[in-house]
């Protein structure tokens, strides 16, 4: 397993709060990976950081193979390299089709010309079909995305994911308003995917972690507090401090 | 970098099976778009049936600046559907188009006044007992066009007024740059919402505050006038070439119609839809959302400047004043009103409300004696306008098109 | 013109006069010295002028004038001394001296006229000085001193001098040692004392003392073959550097040293004067439109000398090889110019700093009315996010109230006292009326309240053309506001601005009060940074809103009369002042009133240094502080004073 992504010694803060502190973290390839900890730990701040969403003050986030530096691209190339991001609320274009959102978000060239001469090929439709199925909403490719259930949007967000066909992605409350059966679907989804690539989840569901079965990192405070599988992690003094209190 | 392209989450077989048996038909370029050749064949059924009717070459019983009227309705419908692609679809709401406009008209109208002059020029001079020099020609033409802001030098950016395929060019160039250009700036600073309206309108107002000044190289606030007359057919009478624009104006708004319901269908609309939706959302899809926002605005910009060029032969006078912030406003008010976000509505609302504040404004509907009151229609049409504006807004947000929306969606 | 309009002036000196001194009447120091009246000369008209001062009777120098006017007769009947008008015809009207009433009409044969010669007048004229410069009366001493200001003159310099010693006023002897010192700095005969004169000038930033240190400064244009060493040189002037090479043979040519440059036409017309035949040195007339065979039709031409030969480039720089360009002081003593030129450079460092302080000024008040204008839509734009357009409207709508109270209360003072208010109150009800009735149902689609208010522009627009009319209304400054407040000569302020800007100055503090010191002040904070959890701690955005609109828009209406105060009351005025309203919110940044003064601070300076650049094109200069403002959202795209953290964000 080669190191995807390591984050070095980040440092955030807004108007003095300090929202990353020094955090340190690297993920392999392919790896499935949780992150937990208490709300403000800096988990969401933390997938902010490597999608280029948030600048951090000061560290580095060093990417594949050729340690490219993230903080220098900007969010749409650091998509383009290969990282995919799912929100922790669906954010889908309400106002397109089911298929439209997958064909945007399918692996093609990004460009406005490449885009505007482009022409669906058969390969096209085959993975839009073949996502579509994945994620159960073979027969509504024709219905506008607003029209859909919350939990269907959550699908088609995770649809959208795939379809980016990411070397990581980086995976924002999954669960939530799930039925039993979808996040049983959804950990099935996760955990094939992590075959192939590396997954970053980040969940407050100590139940859907535990069915990952993966390596788990805590974050509190902005720095990572333990790192291990759950059961070690759960074990961690510390970690027991900082989610019961003291 | 190397990006291997994997393959897809490793999928079980049977889905996969029935999944490539259901690609989908293919979905044609007109069925996404069916107000096309509805929209072309009604333009040409109206283009025919004002020719029929213009004095220039039919029965006459339209007149002549009637039918220019017609033409330069169509030009603003034309600036109203780019305008309706860069609000509507891309979701920039742009107070500068009308700027676009404006600098294509003096591209062209430099053109128009430099050779008319130098026609004029030259028929004078012929009288004269030596044969002008080309130099000489020139600086009478500077004279003649520069006199009125007390200069006798051709300004610099008059460089090529006298070649028309140069200052087509113009056209297409002037708008387009500076659209470039000002984009460029402020779409990389992620200037949005509000904020980006705003600096559209301070690029507008800048403009034509430079070009109200009389060492613009543009003749300050007098402008370009005598546009009317075309270098090459002036002798050809005003009825006829009020046809002739007519039909430029028509062959241009259905090209551009054409031209814009392809960007905005398929994956390209999509994207700039989506942009107009959640443009961040955009982004961690790894689309760069700047180029795409640069092109739209870049390509309207340079539409907005043709159908600029068009519109000023026919209105026959080009000032800075016609560049000031408030007709951009404006734009978007017709946009609003017909409809954003469906091409048609563009046209609908352009039209309509332009030959309405012209009809009403121009004395052509009756006063109404209300007692003692009289109601002027010229006094009162810009607060109705105003109040209607503010209707549309609160209660049909989608405009006169969505009208026929419901319409469409009532017929099975 | 009747005789009635000329005398008014005349009587009323007298009128106003005759009460308050009882001394000897004019006449009868005129008859105690009557030979030397009717037959003045040089010699003798001293005794009259030393009597006359002695006397100080009222109306002396109005006499005097009228003396040296050649205005005063003689009855050879009485032997009285009268003043004669011209009436129609060849009739005069005679004017007692003492009492200025008319005495009866004669014809010119029966008086004679008194005809002092230029000597003698000049004596009156230096008297008339020293009388009025030694006058009881304060304000005509000062008249005298203007008199000299305006026209100065050597003559002058005993008459001041003689008058400095008994002057009891402060302030008018300062201005009397001052004159003198202009005066000896231009005409004293002694260097010595013109030197030390033109010292005393320096580091004043008074328009008069530049103008004449200035005058000692002045120069001519010279050249020769070689630089002359008895004049005195005030700067050599090198062709190519600091005078165009054309400007300086233009020079030569002017002095008759070299033949003129070919003008525009010289060529053509030189051709045009020997057609022959339909040719022109054999050249045919079709073919010189082209200007080389031009050129060779000339030289044709010149070859059998009917022409000159055409002055080129090479011999203009061969011509201006010969020669040294200068410029000499009119003045020949270089210790004179080279001491106004010390003391012009002393004033020149203090007017730059005059200069940069009243540019200063105007930047302040410019700023204090784009505060003014901006405050209000910087308040509603921070708190609701919501851009009315229609703000320029709420500023023209106080600014009409103002005129329409002017009508009703004609006292300026008073109106202004219930204008402001009302204003407010007018402007507020409206903002309360558009935000329940328009703004209210449009808070999620932010771009359509910017179009909905823009609806609301044109209507109200509108509306007030139909009723006021498209005339601009006037609306009056009482006149304690009415003039200006000046340091010097540099730095002047009109009272308006310096009110305009204390008026801002008191919306800052009232705002920041009302910002930091009360509830509602706290709930709008708390809406501004974070509209959701203030709705969730039980703040009722909806009531914070419709304040925080009434509250904006009553701010503009009060900006509204006192920018209509300097500015004409017009529909559009709104308008004007929209687009720098907008630039001032957005370059300070949102929500902060300290950010809103930064933006209003920085496009004033910015605007009023522009236009000290180019003073002459306030177009330009407005051209070139949008671009800027482009360019500066680039590097601060949230303004200057920017919220922070994840509120910001979106």
């Amino acid at each position: 397993m080669m190191t995807l992504l390591e984050v070095r010694d980040v440092s955030v803060s807004f108007d003095g709060f300090r929202a990353i502190n020094n955090l340190s973290l690297s993920i392999g390839e392919p790896e499935l990976r949780a992150v937990i900890g208490p709300n403000g730990a800096g988990k969401t701040t933390f997938m902010d950081i490597v999608t280029g969403k948030t600048r951090p003050d000061s560290g580095q986030v060093l990417w594949g193979e050729r340690q490219i530096d993230l903080l220098r691209l900007s969010e749409s190339q650091i998509a383009r390299a290969g990282i995919g991001r799912k929100f922790q609320k669906p954010t889908v274009f309400e106002d397109q089709t089911v298929r439209a959102n997958l064909s945007m978000a399918v692996r093609n060239k990004r460009g406005p010309f490449a885009v505007l001469f482009w022409k669906a090929t058969p390969e096209d439709h085959r993975r839009i079909a073949e996502l579509a199925e994945e994620i159960g909403l073979t027969d509504r490719l024709g219905d506008r995305a607003g029209d859909l259930s919350h939990g269907q949007k959550q699908w088609l967000e995770i649809g959208m994911l795939l379809a980016q066909d990411p070397r990581l992605l980086l995976v924002d409350e999954p669960a939530a308003g799930m039925t039993p059966a979808e996040r049983e679907h959804t950990t099935d989804l996760l955990k094939r995917a992590a075959q192939t690539r590396a997954v970053v989840v980040i969940e407050h569901d100590m139940e859907f972690i535990r069915r990952l079965a993966c390596r788990v990192s805590v974050l509190h405070e902005g720095a990572l507090l333990a790192e291990g599988s759950l059961d070690h992690v759960t074990r961690n003094q510390q970690v027991i401090d900082v989610y019961l209190g003291r | 970098m190397t990006l291997i392209n994997r393959p897809p989450v490793a999928p079980t077989a049977p889905i996969l099976a029935e999944g490539m048996a259901k690609v989908p038909p293919r979905r044609g370029f007109l069925r996404e778009n069916p107000s096309l050749p509805w929209f072309l064949g009604l333009l040409t059924i109206f283009t025919l049936m004002v020719s029929v009717l213009s004095e220039g070459l039919g029965v006459g019983a339209l007149s002549t600046s009637m039918v220019k009227i017609i033409g330069m309705t169509l030009c603003l419908c034309l600036i109203a559907i780019a305008m309706d692609v860069v609000w509507g679809y891309c979701g920039i709401l742009s107070l500068g188009h009308f700027a676009f406009f404006g600098l294509g008209g003096y591209a062209i109208g430099m053109w128009q006044m430099y050779a008319r002059t130098e026609i004029v020029i030259r028929d004078s001079m012929a009288g004269g007992v030596l044969p002008p020099t080309p130099a000489e020609v020139s600086d009478a033409v500077a004279a003649q066009i520069f006199g009125v802001v007390g200069s006798l030098d051709l300004p610099l950016i008059w460089s090529f007024a006298h070649s028309l395929p140069a200052q087509l060019a113009l056209v297409v160039l002037v708008p387009g740059l500076l659209a470039l250009v000002f984009g460029w700036l402020a779409f990389r600073s992620r200037v949005t919402g509000v904020y980006l309206s705003i600096l559209t309108q301070a690029m507008t107002l800048a403009l034509a505050l430079y070009l109200f000044q009389n060492d613009s190289g543009l003749r300050g606030n007098n402008g370009l006038a005598g546009l009317q007359n075309i270098p090459g057919l002036l002798d050809v009478p005003q009825a006829v070439l009020s046809v002739w624009f007519l039909w430029a104006s028509a062959l241009a708004l259905g090209l551009g119609y054409g031209l814009f319901a392809w960007v905005v269908s398929g994956k390209f609309g999509s994207v700039i839809r989506a942009i107009r939706d959640n443009e961040a959302r955009v982004r961690f899809l790894g689309y760069n959302v700047e180029g795409y926002k640069l092109f739209v605005f870049t390509l309207t910009a340079i539409v907005s400047g043709i159908a600029g060029a068009l519109y000023y032969p026919q209105a026959g006078i080009i000032n800075p004043a016609e560049l000031a912030p408030i007709a951009s406003i404006y734009l978007a008010v017709w946009v609003a009103i017909g409809g954003r976000g469906r091409l048609y509505g563009a046209v609908i609302g352009a039209a309509s409300v332009s030959l309405l504040s012209s009809w009403l404004t121009g004395g052509g509907a009756p006063n109404i004696e209300i007692g003692a009151f009289r109601l002027m229609w010229a006094d009162w049409w810009l607060v109705l306008l105003g109040v209607g504006f503010v209707a549309v807004t609160l209660f049909f947000p989608k405009g006169i098109g969505g009208l026929f929306d419901k319409l469409v969606r009532k017929q099975p | 013109m009747s005789i009635f309009a000329r005398l008014l002036p005349l009587l009323l000196a007298l009128v106003l006069a005759a009460p308050l001194v009882a001394q000897t009447p004019l006449q009868d120091v005129l008859q105690a010295n009557r030979v030397e009246v009717a037959n003045p000369s040089r010699a003798s008209v001293g005794q009259v002028l030393a009597a006359l001062r002695e006397a100080d009777a009222p109306g002396t120098s109005e006499f005097l004038r009228q003396w040296q006017d050649r205005m005063v007769v003689e009855d050879p009947a009485t032997g009285l001394f009268h003043v004669s008008l011209e009436v129609e015809g060849r009739q005069l009207a005679l004017i007692d001296l003492d009492s200025g009433a008319e005495i009866g009409r004669v014809s010119s044969r029966d008086v004679i006229p008194i005809r002092p010669n230029a000597g003698v007048r000049r004596e009156i004229g230096a008297a008339l000085v020293r009388f009025e410069l030694s006058a009881p009366d304060p304000s005509r001493r000062l008249a005298a001193l203007e008199a000299i200001a305006r026209s100065p003159d050597a003559d002058q310099i005993p008459l001041l001098e003689s008058a400095i010693p008994d002057e009891s006023d402060a302030d008018i002897r300062a201005r009397k040692l001052r004159l003198l010192d202009l005066l000896n700095a231009r005409f004293a005969t002694d260097t010595g004392q013109r030197i030390a004169a033109i010292k005393g000038l320096s580091g004043d930033v008074s328009t008069e003392a530049r103008r004449v240190l200035n005058q000692i400064l002045a120069t001519e244009p010279g050249l020769a073959p070689t630089l002359p060493t008895d004049r005195n040189i005030a700067r050599v002037l090198i062709a190519g550097q600091h005078l165009s090479p054309h400007e300086a043979y233009d020079r030569l040519v002017a002095a008759g040293l070299a033949p003129a440059r070919p003008e525009r036409n010289t060529l053509r017309d030189a051709l045009l004067a020997h057609v022959a035949d339909g040719a022109v040195a054999g050249l045919p007339l079709h073919r010189l439109s082209d200007p080389a065979a031009r050129i060779e039709a000339y030289g044709v031409l010149q070859a059998q000398g009917l022409v000159p030969p055409l002055v080129g480039e090479a011999d203009i720089a061969a011509t201006l090889a010969g020669y040294v360009f200068f410029d000499t002081y009119l003045e020949p003593d270089p210790a004179l110019t080279d001491a106004a030129r010390a003391a012009l450079d002393q004033t020149a460092t203090r007017l730059t700093l005059f200069q940069w302080m009243a540019i200063s000024l105007d930047a302040l008040s410019l700023a204090s009315i784009f505060f003014l204008a901006a405050i209000g839509l910087a308040i509603t734009f921070g708190v609701m996010r919501v851009i009315n357009m229609a703000h320029g409207e709420f500023i023209m709508m106080g600014a009409y109230t103002g005129y329409v109270v002017q009508t009703v209360i004609p006292d300026y003072t008073v109106s202004l006292i219930v204008a402001l208010p009302l204003a407010f109150v007018v402007a507020f009800g409206a903002g309360v009326a558009m935000e329940r009735l328009v703004i209210r149902h449009l808070y999620t689609r932010p771009l359509e309240t910017l179009l909905a208010t823009f609806g609301m522009s044109i209507a109200l627009q509108q509306l007030a053309k139909n009723i006021f009319g498209t005339q601009a209304k006037p609306l009056t400054a009482p006149d304690w506001l009415a003039g200006a407040i000046s340091l010097n000569d540099v730095v002047s302020i009109s009272t308006i601005r310096v009110a305009i800007f204390v008026l801002a100055l008191i919306f800052l503090a009232a705002l920041l009060i009302m910002l930091k010191r009360t509830r509602l002040g706290l709930e709008v904070r708390a809406v501004t940074q974070n509209p959701g959890m203030a709705a969730s701690m039980g703040i009722n955005p909806d009531r914070i809103n419709m304040l925080t609109f009434g509250l904006g828009s009553g701010i503009a209406g009060v900006a509204g009369v006192a920018i209509g105060l300097y500015a004409q009351v017009t529909s559009e005025m709104g308008a004007n002042y929209i687009v720098q309203s907008f630039m001032t919110v957005v370059v300070g940044g949102v929500g902060n009133v300290w950010g809103t003064l930064a933006g209003a601070g920085l496009i004033g300076f910015l605007q009023k240094g522009i236009e000290w650049f180019n003073p002459s094109n306030t177009l330009a200069a407005q051209t070139f502080m949008v671009l800027f403002i482009i360019l500066f959202i680039q590097f601060r795209p949230r303004g200057i004073i920017a919220l922070k953290g994840r509120a910001a964000g979106e």
